[in-house]
């Protein structure tokens, strides 16, 4: 099959309105059903889970567990996709998932440089900033200054901060440090504290 | 620094603009900026579903779609929206399992744009829409 044979139509070069590509869209999908491809109620079921129930709060569990729990926190950075099923999370895009972890020299921030890998059992889907091209080019050639200028993350130059390259193969997330003072903290609190930036790496938790 | 004044000088200040200024407010927070966004994903993953390709060959597809949006002239003509690369991928995967007919969606897409939204509602209906009559 060429390029050319699979290639949906010329007018893909012609900028769409936003209404046209809406209208693309609801076009697809209507014949997609009808050809009985797919069901309303499976994409609609979908759409539910992956705007409503599938999303940071999962991940941040998992940090806090790691937290809470040595022996957890172990098994998560052996193996993250299997610690995580532990908790019943997985699913797709997280068949093959690392933690990377955060400590008093290192910093780590994740990416994908050529779309928008990311592990979405335990984060969710990425927010849109993500994906932008300036994010996905930048983060690599200068991740220090991105996270300080962009994200207000300020790295000290006394610490190694490395990217990791989300692929189709291999999601990445970030376990962070548990921050000074939370001794007393049960795990759902801490759980409360852990936001999607910092799991992204572009932000520390705060207590 | 001499001023690069030639087209293809400012196309590639354009394209390092895009490449460098990074939109974090508002929308660029959300996972999806409009409905039909949200849509298209949930469709791709139903499709994937039902077995008409791995997930593989879609992110396959998305980043061939993101790679030419990058290069093409299009990326210093257009704001950059990831999903309408989703939309292509999604597009272009259907079509080579021959699930997709390019020109049927074409098609549907005019029906759809055409078709003014309230097309029922303008009226008062002062009959019913449906009788079961007695038997």
């Amino acid at each position: 099959m060429t390029r050319s044979e699979i290639t949906p139509s010329p007018a893909v070069t012609v900028p769409r309105s936003e209404a046209e590509i809406a209208a693309r869209m609801k076009a697809l999908e209507a014949l997609m059903i009808e050809k009985g491809i797919m069901t309303t109620e499976a994409v609609d079921r979908l759409a539910d889970i992956y705007e409503n129930e599938v999303g940071p709060q999962l991940g941040a569990a998992v940090v806090a567990k790691a937290w809470t729990d040595p022996e957890f926190k172990a098994r998560l950075l052996a193996n993250a996709t299997e610690a995580c099923a532990e908790m019943g999370i997985g699913g797709l895009q997280g068949e093959d998932m690392v933690a990377v972890e955060n400590t008093d020299t290192v910093h780590n921030v994740i990416v994908c440089t050529l779309c928008s890998c990311y592990p979405w059992p335990v984060l969710g889907l990425p927010p849109n900033w993500y994906k932008q091209p300036a994010y996905r080019s930048r983060i690599v050639r200068e991740p220090r200054t991105m996270l300080r200028e962009e994200f207000g993350h300020d790295v000290p130059d006394s610490m190694e901060v490395r990217v990791w390259d989300s692929s189709a193969e291999l999601r990445y997330m970030v376990l962070p440090q548990r921050p000074a003072n939370t001794e007393g903290k049960s795990a759902a609190e801490l759980a409360e504290l852990v936001t999607r930036d910092a799991m992204i790496g572009v932000a520390p938790v705060r207590a | 620094m001499r001023v690069d004044t030639t087209e293809v000088g400012d196309a590639r200040r354009r394209v390092e603009q895009l490449l460098t200024e990074l939109p974090r407010d508002g929308q660029e927070q959300l996972s999806f900026a409009q409905p039909w966004e949200l849509r298209a994903f949930a469709v791709a993953v139903a499709a994937h579903q039902n077995g008409l390709y791995d997930w593989s060959e879609f992110q396959l597809a998305l980043i061939g779609a993101i790679r030419e949006w990058e290069d093409s002239q299009r990326s210093r003509d257009e704001p950059w929206r990831y999903y309408d690369r989703w939309l292509e991928a999604l597009e272009s995967l259907l079509s080579g399992t021959g699930t997709l007919d390019g020109s049927e969606l074409e098609h549907r897409a005019h029906t759809i744009l055409t078709t003014p939204r309230d097309t029922d509602h303008h009226h008062a209906r002062r009959d019913p829409v449906a009788v079961d009559p007695a038997h």
